[in-house]
């Protein structure tokens, strides 16, 4: 998730022209997002009555390879990039939606054996990450981001970071193109190595929340493996999102000790305004759900909506994601934080596996 | 950055982040879908 992220090409412009801005880019969302749900819908048939031979690929990653098409052969042009960057907010209001779906009891029982998971990877991966960056030589806060975006929620936490001990530029862009190169792999290798595993849906949806850094890539990788999945994946990444402004916190302290950042005056103030204020909404909505105040054609009508929220958010993924502009960033992030994500992927794994086999999942 | 570039402008106090936007829309739509005014969302 990237609640940091502006739009920097309308910051500065009028309210009404930044709407006028935004409109292009939105609309190719919303064109090949339901590209891709036209063709999930009409290949498979097509397949079917020619006898062929076909898999059954989701809408998902039908969006997201259309995405990946155009952003990697015309391009995107000038005039929708302002829109498409609103891929993120989308996905936001997706989840918030997403929590008509799950009762409160459910999420304070998968919420709590995910926030066990979810403490003891963020402590594990930015233990790793940090003996890596020892390892390798990279700059002391280069490490930091990186451990910061590979333990908990890739871009958003590596920017929330990069303004809390005041890293370079420079730090910041390598670790969010190896984030990013990194969770486009994770997005199409997790539901391979989950269906090569045979791993229960449960342990597959907590798998790829614990493991897959950016949320929208979270999300897409558990929706690739199914529905279900994708849901239980978003509600494991909110909790780990939800543990951003304590671990910015703690590093904003640890630099401000060495001199290097600035002091953290009113820290509550401070994790108030990192937090992630979509995972309230989430909640609140659940709350809501809970109590009886949406009748069940509503609850459907909520999902619905947040499912078009979602396929969006994969049609921004696939246009967002460019081999080339992330080849220019080098090997040497990219190294790093591919060793890293491989270790942590084995390690959120392995963690998976285990909760799987003391709660008989 | 420098502190001063830090200090918050009294505008921006109240200026909502992405994140807080996408709950307010989403809350929009959830209480029209719970109004009647969209009865149903097809997907």
């Amino acid at each position: 998730m990237a609640d940091a992220i502006t739009v920097p090409q309308v910051q500065s412009a009028r309210p009404a022209l930044r709407f006028l801005r935004i409109i292009p880019g939105v609309l190719l969302l919303c064109a090949i997002g339901y590209a891709g749900k036209l063709l999930e819908q009409n290949v498979g048939a097509y397949a079917k009555a020619h006898h062929w031979t076909f898999p059954n690929i989701e809408y998902v990653l039908w969006a997201i390879v259309l995405g990946l098409t155009i952003s990697n052969t015309v391009g995107v042009p000038e005039i929708f990039r302002t829109g498409v960057a609103t891929y993120e907010f989308w996905l936001k209001a997706g989840i918030v939606l997403l929590g008509s779906r799950f009762l409160l009891g459910d999420i304070l029982k998968l919420g709590g054996v995910s926030l066990v998971l979810v403490a003891i990877e963020i402590t594990g991966s930015i233990a790793f990450m940090t003996f890596l960056g020892r390892l390798f030589k990279l700059k002391p806060k280069l490490t930091t981001l990186l451990a910061v975006g590979s333990a908990v929620c890739g871009v958003s936490a590596i920017i929330a970071t990069k303004g809390a001990i005041d890293a370079d530029d420079e730090d910041s862009s390598f670790s969010i193109a190896a984030i990013l190169a990194l969770g486009a792999l994770a997005l199409f290798s997790f539901p391979v190595i989950g269906h090569f595993l045979h791993l229960s849906d449960r342990a597959y949806g907590l798998w790829a929340g614990l493991g897959v850094d950016n949320t929208a890539e979270a999300t897409a990788a558990g929706a690739l493996y199914s529905d279900a999945e994708g849901k239980l994946a978003v509600l494991v990444k909110s909790t780990r999102n939800a543990m951003i402004g304590f671990v910015v916190l703690a590093y904003a302290i640890y630099w401000a000790s060495k001199g290097q950042a600035q002091a953290v005056g009113n820290k509550a103030a401070f994790l108030w305004q990192k937090f992630p204020k979509f995972v309230l909404g989430f909640l609140l909505i659940s709350v809501l759900a809970t109590y009886h105040f949406f009748n069940k054609d509503q609850v459907g009508s909520l999902a619905n909506l947040s499912r078009w929220a979602f396929l969006l958010t994969f049609a921004g993924v696939g246009l967002r994601t460019n081999f080339r502009e992330m080849r220019k960033q080098g090997l040497r992030p990219f190294a790093v934080g591919a060793i890293g994500e491989v270790a942590i992927a084995g390690f959120t794994l392995a963690l998976v596996v285990g909760a799987s086999k003391i709660f008989g999942w | 950055m420098s502190a001063q570039e830090r200090a918050v402008n009294p505008g921006d106090r109240w200026k909502l982040s992405l994140d807080t936007w996408a709950v307010v829309l989403a809350f929009v739509a959830a209480l029209l879908i719970r109004a009647g005014v969209f009865k149903h969302v097809p997907w």
